[in-house]
């Protein structure tokens, strides 16, 4: 039966279901496959492109969203396992203020990019540290930012950007 | 203050200069806020999705191919493989050499990996879903994959770079001292961390591709010649690019692929590559044996230097790999041999990789010459300023531009190399093994024409824009600054744009070469607008600046004015104004300097590496704490993009030096390690203290000034920490990566 049902989901017949996801304050109802990771529902039905796919596979952190305040690997949770739970992304982060979450600004000052492809997932794994508070010093944002891979090699930028915004109490301006 | 005819890079300007501050990226709001659209994140209206179907073996024919179980998949549209699409000839000569085969050609299989069938469905789900469904058997035969299979066919002197000067073989042989060896540097892959992707529509005969690539105008002109078409009818756009690293610059089977699906659909196409296809689909940077001897008199004047390289190369495709031919050019030596040789092999395509040919052939030139510095109980440093080439060692010419005696002396000094105990094993700190190691970077110098176009608008602002691509180099940002100061407008009025073939037409973002040419490009585009301004007021009584050229005036805020009078003079707005001109546009280009023409040699970028490691004296942990690069790139254009560049390059130096092998299974030819769990790359935590010294002066055979410096940051990396690793343990590892268990 088992082996059955996942003939058909490997032929192409998945069940749709309806999903209700609630991302950066706003509701949507989706009629999903049910293999859709939340990465894909993300970009792909609601348009949100900020968060990127470097891997697919949980290896390199582009696609670190918010659930519910933690960081998450969105390419590895089903967009059927974030119903009830509120998903903020690079596009929903802001300063209480409204304006540019202060992480934003500091990676630009920084130049803690370069491509820019990874940095949506840094900034998101960044804004939970500090809400942690584990950003408290240079090993730390290094050892818990090492699960977001820059290619491009802006590591030493990007500690100084999470620090200069640890320093002067972002986690309070922060989500 | 300078004029606008003067060679100074700034010309005559009024306001502070931006060129060569660190200005922030004028890219990095839109990058931090995810709002910056990259070829992944484009979506059409009616888009159909593809997923590749690639083969699992690395040699033969496709005996059988069935398709019916995929093409009656729900969703699916269509299938193709080389049984059903149109034959498709293969695109143009690049300046990298032949284009890669087009794809679905026939039944041969050539390399693991290739692509036989493209399935295109409804969602992404699934055409991923049916593309499982394709069955394929093959008569297989066995690979060709090593470098020492005497089956691979012999290319000698690929490239025509081979160097002949002097008598190598007697000078060696009457050599006070020599040291002779072998080196091996593994396949690497890019991986840059942006999955390639490409999405293709075409309305009626033109196409437009949105696509991961480095070099939009040889795009539109490989897809003409492949679709045949003309160049005006296709466009393809690249504004943002996640990454490459030169894996963008080739237009690649999977982008034609999707193309043709697209019209064979007549539907848009987008097609995403998995990350272990991307080990496959869009080159590496390809293993080398390098047997290379250096020998020197008694006091480490080089008097031989023989290198010979061989790699390997796709079974039908080009790539410009000339490893020993760049050590040539690198020291005062009187006599020289390089030979370079390819081996056809049934791997995917190798292609430029951040810093091709130089970052092996580096390698082996700059542990070499450790070890003969050793052998002769001379620093390092030492023999390398020895042996500094005043001249160009091909040509005899004097550089353009040539600070690397600073780079050694900056860096060491910045460094403390002299509190380097020249005993191995010498420096320990508890439980830690110190060593310090260096090198020495001469890279090449590359350059391609260039053409830009300069706007200054009614109200002030200005536009300038050329076809090339910002991969993360700080193009954007760094043409503004040079549109800017050339203008006299404020960088926030001015907006450079690139990343579309419909621009004029630019080299790739490659070999270093772009930033100099496109600024030149750039600069010369705006002094055209500066003329045609001028033009307009020529005989305008109510203009101060009338009969004015552009010797005469000096520009800055906005507006013109006499020099030395800034009353005398007007804003440009008000000149458009009273002219009734919507916009004044000019083009402007650029042409590679010419050695002969000047008299001189144009000179690459110039570095010197340092290099601390510690290595837990039980275990044989190697750890990189620290880092000295000092950078000879001529004028620095924006001090803080430049400056990532360079650590950027260093981080990728570090995944060479310790971490980074494509593992490819003996037998069967499929790579081993295609996921970054496997694939190991430099993450944050392998990456502490990094120090950039630019130092040297404008370079002379360019009017900015400007060396690139987009891929020195990555030579020298490996040599010099092999080198620690050495000074460190007094052990010598010669191949790539270093790594515990060659300790123990
Ligand atoms: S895309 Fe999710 S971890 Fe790489
Ligand atoms: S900025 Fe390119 S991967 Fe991090």
């Amino acid at each position: 039966m088992a082996e059955a049902l996942s003939q058909r989901r490997a032929a192409g017949f998945a069940p749709e279901a309806p999903v209700e996801l609630h991302v950066n304050g706003r509701r949507h109802r989706l009629h999903l496959d049910a293999r859709v990771t939340l990465l894909d529902a993300l970009r792909d039905s609601l348009g949100l492109t900020g968060t990127k796919k470097g891997c697919d596979q949980g290896t390199c952190g582009a696609c670190t969203v918010h659930a519910d305040g933690r960081r998450v690997l969105s390419c590895l949770t089903l967009a059927a396992q974030c119903e009830g739970r509120e998903v903020t992304t690079i596009e929903g982060l802001t300063a209480p203020d409204g304006g540019p979450h202060p992480l934003q600004e500091s990676f630009v000052r920084h130049d803690a990019f370069q491509c820019g492809y990874c940095t949506p997932g840094q900034i998101m794994s960044a804004a939970a540290l500090l809400e942690e508070g584990r950003a408290d010093s240079d090993e730390d944002v290094r050892e818990f930012m090492s699960g977001n891979l820059c290619r491009c090699g802006a590591y030493t930028n990007i500690v100084a950007a999470v620090r200069d915004v640890a320093a002067a109490g972002g986690a309070d301006a922060s989500v | 203050m300078s004029t606008v005819e003067s060679r100074d890079v700034r010309g005559s300007r009024d306001a502070a200069p931006v060129i060569g501050t660190g200005m922030d990226r004028v890219d990095g709001a839109r990058k931090t806020a995810g709002a910056a659209g990259y070829p992944s994140d484009v979506q059409l209206p009616g888009q159909t999705h593809a997923a590749l179907v690639q083969s699992t073996v690395a040699a033969g024919r496709i005996r059988t191919l069935e398709t019916a179980a995929a093409e009656a998949s729900p969703g699916v549209l269509t299938v193709m493989t080389h049984r059903n699409a149109p034959r498709l000839p293969d695109g143009p000569m690049t300046a990298l050499g032949a284009s890669p085969p087009a794809p679905l050609r026939d039944d041969r299989i050539l390399h693991h990996g290739q692509h036989i069938a493209l399935v295109v469905a409804e969602t992404p789900e699934q055409a991923a879903a049916a593309a499982r469904l394709v069955r394929v058997t093959y008569d297989t035969s066995d690979p060709v994959l090593g470098l020492d299979d005497p089956r691979a066919e012999r290319m000698d002197n690929p490239w025509g770079m081979d160097a002949d000067r002097g008598d190598p073989a007697e000078a060696v042989r009457t050599a006070e001292a020599k040291v002779s060896g072998t080196w091996t540097t593994p396949d690497n892959t890019n991986n840059p961390l942006g999955l390639f992707a490409t999405v293709a529509v075409w309305e009626r005969d033109a196409l437009t591709v949105h696509d991961s690539t480095q070099w939009p105008t040889m795009g539109r002109v490989t897809l003409a010649k492949v679709f045949d078409v003309p160049e005006s009818a296709v466009r393809v756009l690249a504004p943002y690019v996640g990454g490459a690293f030169g894996a963008g610059l080739r237009v690649w089977p999977h982008v034609i692929l999707a193309a043709l699906a697209a019209r064979v659909l007549r539907r848009p196409v987008k097609l995403v590559l998995t990350r272990a296809q991307m080990f496959t689909s869009v080159g590496h940077r390809p293993s080398t044996v390098q047997h290379l001897t250096v020998a020197s008199t008694g006091t480490g004047e080089l008097v031989a230097l023989d290198h010979r390289c061989t790699s390997g190369v796709a079974m039908e495709d080009d790539d410009f790999e000339p490893c020993a031919a760049t050590s040539a050019l690198a020291y005062a030596c009187p006599n020289v041999i390089t030979r370079d040789v390819q081996l056809r092999l049934n791997i995917p395509d190798p292609t430029s990789m951040r810093a091709p040919a130089v970052g092996q052939g580096n390698f082996a030139l700059e542990s070499a010459l450790d070890e003969l510095a050793h052998s002769l109980s001379t620093d390092p440093l030492e023999l390398r300023l020895r042996n500094y080439a005043a001249e160009h060692p091909g040509n005899g010419l004097p550089w353009s531009s040539n600070a690397l005696r600073e780079c050694y002396e900056a860096g060491a000094e910045r460094f403390g190399w002299s509190r380097r105990d020249p005993e191995p094993r010498s420096m320990r700190d508890g439980d830690e093994l110190v060593g310090y190691g260096m090198a020495g970077v001469s890279y090449p110098w590359y350059a391609q024409p260039c053409k830009a176009r300069a706007t200054v608008n009614s109200d002030g602002s200005a536009f300038v824009r050329s076809a090339a691509t910002d991969i993360g180099t700080g193009t954007y940002t760094v043409m503004t600054q040079v549109s800017a100061d050339t203008l006299g407008i404020p960088p926030g009025r001015v907006r450079f744009d690139l990343g579309d073939s419909d621009m004029p037409q630019s080299p790739q973002a490659g070999g270093s070469g772009l930033t100099g040419a496109l600024a030149t490009a750039v600069r010369d585009a705006c002094r055209g607008v500066l003329g045609r301004i001028l033009d307009l007021v020529r005989d305008d009584s109510e203009s101060p600046l009338r009969g004015c050229t552009i010797g005469d005036v000096t520009v800055g805020g906005g507006r013109m004015h006499l020099r030395g009078r800034p009353a005398e003079g007007e804003s440009y707005a008000d000149i458009l104004a009273r002219h009734g001109q919507v916009e004044v546009t000019a083009d402007g280009a650029s042409t590679p300097a010419d050695a002969a023409e000047l008299g001189m040699a144009p000179a690459g970028a110039f570095g010197a590496k340092f290099v601390e490691v510690r290595v837990d004296a039980d275990l044989g942990v190697i750890r990189v704490p620290r880092v000295v690069s000092a950078i000879d790139g001529g004028q620095i254009l924006n001090e803080k993009t430049a400056r990532s560049q360079i650590i950027g390059g260093t981080v990728g130096g570090i995944g060479q030096a310790l971490f980074e092998e494509t593992v490819t299974d003996a037998g069967t030819g499929r790579i081993a390690n295609a996921t970054f769990g496997d694939y190991l790359v430099p993450v944050n935590a392998d990456v502490t203290q990094m120090d950039v010294l630019f130092v040297g002066d404008p370079d002379r055979a360019t009017p900015l000034g400007t060396k690139g410096v987009g891929e020195i940051g990555l030579v020298g990396i490996a040599a010099a920490v092999a080198n620690a690793v050495h000074h460190a343990t007094g052990t010598r590892v010669r191949s790539l990566p270093v790594t515990l268990d060659q300790l123990l």
